[in-house]
């Protein structure tokens, strides 16, 4: 319905917006909006009473429909035979087929993971899931975070108003290093046998970040941890440098940057020379030639420790990079907030 | 962290820099931290000339201005000049006078102070008719300070470092030779330097910009030396610090009868390279240590210390109290939170200790007397108190990363020696330590540990040497190394420290690369990622389209969908009421996406989503939230794309399909009673099917359509259905056996039967028993396969309805005729009609 009346079709406007809002619909007749239109058109000079009154009224019998359509419950439908395969009286050729495969698509992230996944298993890697929700101490306690430590502050961090069993907050974890203590623990009688604890933990992720183009609240996280005799940082170089050129196919170029991790020492920023354009300078390593993609170190003797590791007998490397961002890289895409809206006309792009 | 490499070669370290900017930037990135930035500070002043104004007389035609004669030395080129070889500029500057040396600015120079946003480039011009060649410069349009109040002299006494050696300024010297302006600024990013509160100082970034080029660093004396402090009355200080085990060192002093002015133009350059705004000569000095050495330090003004104070002045260290206010420097009133550590005097808040001073006792232009503080604050205290107040303030950057409390008397000592120097006035009150120090314990490790743990076989000596140039001491005893880090480390505690400190000084880079020797056991993949990636790949081979959504969702979109808001565990902090609950299950998310897509111009498609639900009232044996790993699929057609019949069958169909690998005999269960499961909660009850495995009571999934409300909340055409699979739930049933049963070479006869029933009857129950008494009847010596055909109820006849299967038979001996197989359909006709007054037709 459009209003000629600029005052009208901007009461109309808001009126609707309400009636979307209003726990009791009706309520919209009592509207202050409303009864200032007919307060109006009291005093409207005669001439232009006719014209606004019959547009007001307009409006009053447009919200009354509006209502009425609302009230109106979806129909109920019959019961049905649910041990059937199929409905009475729809023949063979009316019945639902299975979409076509063309149709059809894997979620780019997930896909992603697979292939990382491979990579990893035919590393030797074996995996496990990260939660979506843990507790406290594995989030930081056994990950070598002091109490008091900004980390723990929910700055960053999200945390559930329901308490564990110590009544610390839930934590829905920041990276995947939250079972860390977990793999440890679980595989430590791998070294005993003489073999080492390789294991990646993918995983969904969350940090209190606003969104926008570059910014997800929600990602999905790698995480590697190697643990063994003589294990040295070496090591971790070489291992991530191996999966990455299996990963894009050719030679790379790797360099590290210290960092600070608390749960390792020491830590380091990864880089890869841009696979794209082989450090010529293009937009998705901002003409820089490398790319960061991952954070690692040497586990923290303390981190070890606490999972029962003795670490002056075994040493190990950890490192956690993102999945987001691989896929983002990889494919052009121009906005991350596309991975979780749901819309086909992005998912189909990867059927 | 922002770094003046000129401002490290003027503290002595010229050396440093040998390697050019360039490889020394890619060092730093390799062995101290990431730089974000690097800025050619002194290309802004490239053109700019020191001249000399030879004579100086008023122009004719305007009040204001002077015309004036410079001798540039000769250096600029293309410019009008007179027979002496001088070039005349007009200049308004209140203070310009013959014989000042100035920074002149020919035609085709550019104002520094417009240099990076929109650059004004000089010319030759005439003002009120007489031509100025460029202009003379003041310091706030060289970019140096606010100052425009007059041109900007240099001091020709003053002499300037220089390349070639110390040199006084003269006519035709480039100007950013002068106060350090040829400089490049390095900014390094702040994360690296978490637990390195000595780099977020000049001296400290030298030192390892010297450790990383294996050169051996000395600080300076004053730094190095205990300090001795002369003693001094006249304003006595009284300082109670009542929080101990959050500032463990208070250091404070009074000094008296100093003058507050500007700063020396070369340590407002320092500062405004180092983007610090230069205030006066006091609190520039503060900055000025505090740059260097990463400590900060403040200035109260003495006399309006005392004001506030119960008689003598006095400055406590403190908590909040309940409603207290302090206004700050920036101007805002806060109520600080009562954990904050605050200063004040024995009756006011004075300041937030570490964050930022009180305007009540401000150094202003008429102070005389002052206070000066360096303490040192719990890092994670300051932490929350600039957070909760929105402070960020260069000391945050700093008393956050927990400075070390060793240095305080030094600094102090440092401090009162420049403020001296550049403001006069004297020590008056004894210099107040109030601490609370830990030695440090010296860290002791062999070189093999080391070694092993970088893949190197560096010598005792040689680690030795890469510690010593950053000054640590290191005593050698055969291959164990007793280490003492320097009083500024605080991140020196165990050996896995000094394995760092050795790998990143020798250079991470040159570590050798080598995997990891592996024995050739096969690596066990891991059940659940497997069976997820199985059910993808099957549902998107199907059409079907894999979606994300959030984990967190409204609480209103549970309550659209049916669920118990009250069982979803809640955020405390959540970005916005849309992200303010964890799911129960995945369809409510999955329904919300269904409209929108619509809408898109879809009117046929199936999505799905794998993840997690939770419940707060399930939690396991640890006290952990159980995570449900669920499977969940919506179907959704709109107008004449929706196929005919209920949109349950299609739905069922795509999970029959789905879990046809797993070799389970699915029976598809109508509800009996409501089911109180929150993922269950969205289904239309009389047309949801629960599914098990057959005949056992392990609930796999359900498969059903929507409850109307759903329907009209969710915006879903009637043709709407969907189904969860609970994956732990298929893991207990899947059955690893074969169903296969091998095909007879003899040929196989197919017939239909079709049974009449009343309407009430289950197909699957019909179905069931047909299959049964097929299979007495049979010869157990063939292959029989029961396909359901159709069902058809007449208009006429709601009562009854007629199923129809078709029989496919073969002999593993022998050719079967049309009669073996008529008899057997009999026979099952027969039993039907006994059983269920099943008429055939």
């Amino acid at each position: 319905m459009n209003y000629q009346n600029p005052q009208v079709a901007e009461v109309a406007q808001l009126l609707k917006n309400r009636l979307a809002e209003l726990p009791n619909k009706s309520d919209i007749f009592k509207s202050i909006e409303l009864k200032a239109l007919y307060d109006e058109l009291k005093v409207l000079p005669a001439d232009q009473r006719a014209g606004f009154g019959a547009e007001v009224n307009a409006l009053r019998q447009e919200l009354q429909g509006l209502l009425a359509s609302g009230s109106q419950a979806a129909e109920a439908l019959p019961p049905i035979d649910v041990t059937a395969p199929f409905d009475v009286n729809v023949a063979p050729a009316d019945r639902p087929v299975l979409l076509p495969t063309e149709q059809g698509s894997k979620h780019p992230l997930m896909t992603e993971l697979e292939t990382v996944l491979d990579i990893f298993y035919r590393m030797g890697f074996t995996a496990v899931e990260s939660p979506e929700i843990d507790d406290d101490y594995h989030m930081f306690g056994a990950l070598n975070f002091p109490e008091g430590h900004p980390a723990r502050d929910d700055y960053d961090t999200f945390m559930t108003t329901q308490t564990d069993k110590n009544g610390k907050q839930f934590i829905a974890p920041a990276h995947t290093s939250t079972m860390q203590n977990r793999v440890l623990k679980q595989y430590k009688p791998n070294l005993a046998a003489g073999e080492p604890i390789a294991v990646v933990i993918p995983g969904r992720v969350f940090r209190n970040e606003d969104l926008d183009a570059r910014h997800e609240h929600t990602f999905y996280q790698l995480e590697g941890v190697y643990v063994g005799k003589g294990i040295h940082a070496g090591n971790l170089i070489a291992t991530l440098k191996t999966f990455l050129e299996e990963y894009y196919g050719k030679a790379l170029e790797v360099k590290t940057q210290p960092f600070y991790f608390p749960f390792t020492e020491p830590s380091f920023e990864f880089a890869l020379s841009c696979p794209f354009c082989d450090k010529a300078g293009c937009n998705v390593c901002s003409y820089s030639g490398w790319i960061e993609l991952l954070g690692c170190g040497m586990i923290h003797p303390n981190v070890l420790s606490e999972a029962g590791i003795d670490p002056n007998e075994y040493t190990g490397f950890a490192w956690g990079g993102g999945i987001d961002r691989l896929v983002m890289m990889k494919n052009n895409i121009e906005d991350i907030r596309h991975f979780e809206s749901a819309r086909l006309e992005f998912l189909r792009q990867f059927s | 962290m922002k770094v003046s490499l000129t401002a490290i070669k003027w503290q002595g370290y010229n050396d440093l820099f040998d390697l050019g900017v360039d490889a020394l930037v890619e060092k730093i990135g390799a062995q101290l931290g990431a730089v974000e930035e690097v800025i050619d500070l002194g290309k802004k002043y490239d053109g700019v000339i020191v001249a000399k104004v030879v004579s100086c007389v008023d122009h004719p035609d305007a009040d204001r201005l002077h015309i004036c004669l410079v001798d540039d030395g000769g250096v600029a080129k293309d410019v009008e000049r007179n027979q002496d070889g001088f070039v005349q500029v007009v200049c308004g500057a209140p203070n310009v006078r013959e014989g000042m040396l100035v920074a002149w600015l020919p035609p085709g120079a550019t104002v520094p102070a417009t240099a990076d946003k929109d650059p004004f480039v000089l010319e030759a011009r005439a003002l009120r008719g007489q031509t100025s060649n460029g202009m003379l410069a003041s310091a706030s349009e060289l970019a140096l300070s606010d100052n425009h109040d007059g041109l900007l002299e240099i001091d020709q006494a003053q002499s300037v470092w220089t390349p070639e050696g110390d040199k006084n300024p003269a006519p035709g010297m480039p100007f950013k030779l002068l106060y350090g302006l040829d400089d490049t600024i390095i900014d390094i990013e702040n994360k690296m330097f978490t637990h390195r509160p000595d780099c977020f100082g000049l001296l400290g970034v030298g030192r390892e910009i010297a450790g990383i080029q294996h050169k051996a660093f000395k600080s300076p004396d004053w730094y190095l030396e205990d300090p001795t402090f002369p003693s001094g009355d006249g304003l006595p200080l009284t300082v109670k610090n009542e929080l101990p085990e959050l500032v463990s060192r208070f250091v404070a002093a009074s000094l008296k009868n100093i003058t507050v002015g500007p700063s020396p133009i070369w340590l407002q350059s320092f500062l405004t390279r180092l983007s610090v705004k230069s205030i006066n000569n006091i609190v520039d000095v503060t900055n000025y240590i505090m740059l260097l050495t990463g400590q900060p330090l403040h200035a109260y003004d003495y006399d309006k210390v005392k004001a506030l104070s119960d008689g003598e002045a006095t400055i406590t260290v403190r908590h909040a109290l309940e409603n207290e206010e302090i206004t700050l420097l920036n101007g805002k009133t806060i109520q600080p939170r009562k954990e904050a550590i605050m200063i004040a005097t024995n009756k006011k808040l004075i300041g937030v200790g570490g964050v930022m001073g009180g305007a009540d006792t401000e150094v202003d232009n008429n102070t005389k007397n002052i206070i000066l503080e360096c303490a040192t604050f719990d890092m994670y205290s300051i932490r929350r108190t600039s957070m909760a107040h929105g402070l960020f303030t260069d000391a945050v950057t700093r008393n956050n990363k927990g400075q070390s409390p060793l240095q305080n008397d030094r600094i102090t000592a440092q401090a009162i020696s420049m403020i001296i120097e550049h403001a006069g006035g004297e020590i008056a009150s004894d210099v107040i330590d109030e601490a609370q120090l830990k030695p440090q314990k010296p860290v002791t490790v062999t070189a093999e540990f080391i070694n092993e743990r970088l893949g190197l076989q560096l010598t005792a000596d040689a680690m030795r040497d890469l510690l010593e140039n950053v000054e640590f001491t290191v005593v050698i005893n055969g291959s164990e190394l007793t280490i003492q880090a320097p009083f500024w480390r605080t991140d020196i505690e165990i050996a896995e420290d000094v394995v760092e400190e050795v790998g990143r000084l020798y250079g991470f880079d040159h570590l050798p690369l080598e995997l990891p020797k592996r024995s050739i056991t096969p690596t066990r993949k891991d059940p659940l990622l497997e069976l997820k990636s199985q059910l993808r790949d099957r549902l998107s081979r199907a059409g079907a389209n894999e979606v994300l959504t959030y984990s967190f969702v409204h609480s209103k979109l549970l309550e659209r969908a049916g669920q118990p808001a009250d069982q979803a565990f809640a955020l405390s902090n959540a970005l916005s009421p849309d992200l303010q609950n964890y799911r129960l299950s995945l369809m409510p998310s999955l329904l919300d996406k269904v409209h929108p897509n619509v809408k898109a111009g879809y009117d046929h498609f199936v999505l799905f989503e794998l993840g997690k639900g939770h419940n707060t009232n399930r939690l396991d044996e640890d006290g952990l939230p159980i995570e449900f790993e669920i499977l969940e699929a919506v179907v959704a057609a709109s107008g004449k794309a929706a196929p005919k019949g209920a949109a349950f069958y299609e739905a069922r169909s795509y999970l029959e399909y789905l879990l046809q690998p797993y070799g389970i005999d699915l029976e598809f269960r109508p509800v009996k009673e409501p089911s109180l499961l929150p993922a269950m909660q969205v289904f239309d009850q009389q047309r949801l099917a629960l599914v098990y495995a057959k005949g056992s009571d392990k609930l796999i999934g359900a498969v059903g359509e929507f409850t109307p409300s759903v329907r009209k909340n969710f915006k879903l055409s009637h043709y709407s259905a969907g189904f969860n699979i609970s994956l732990v739930g298929l893991q207990k049933s899947m059955s690893a056996s074969s169903s296969y049963v091998p095909l007879p070479r003899f040929p196989k006869v197919e017939q239909d039967i079709c049974l009449k029933v009343s309407t009430d009857l289950p197909f699957q129950e019909l179905a069931d028993f047909v299959v049964a008494e097929l299979h007495k009847a049979r010869d157990p010596e063939t292959r029989a396969v029961i396909t359901p055909i159709d069902s058809y109820q007449r208009e006429d006849d709601p009562g009854h309805k007629q199923i129809t299967f078709r029989i496919s038979i073969a002999h593993f001996e022998k050719t079967m005729t049309d009669t073996e197989v008529n008899g057997l359909l009999d026979v099952v006709a027969q039993a039907a009609k006994t059983t269920y007054s099943a008429e055939r037709i």
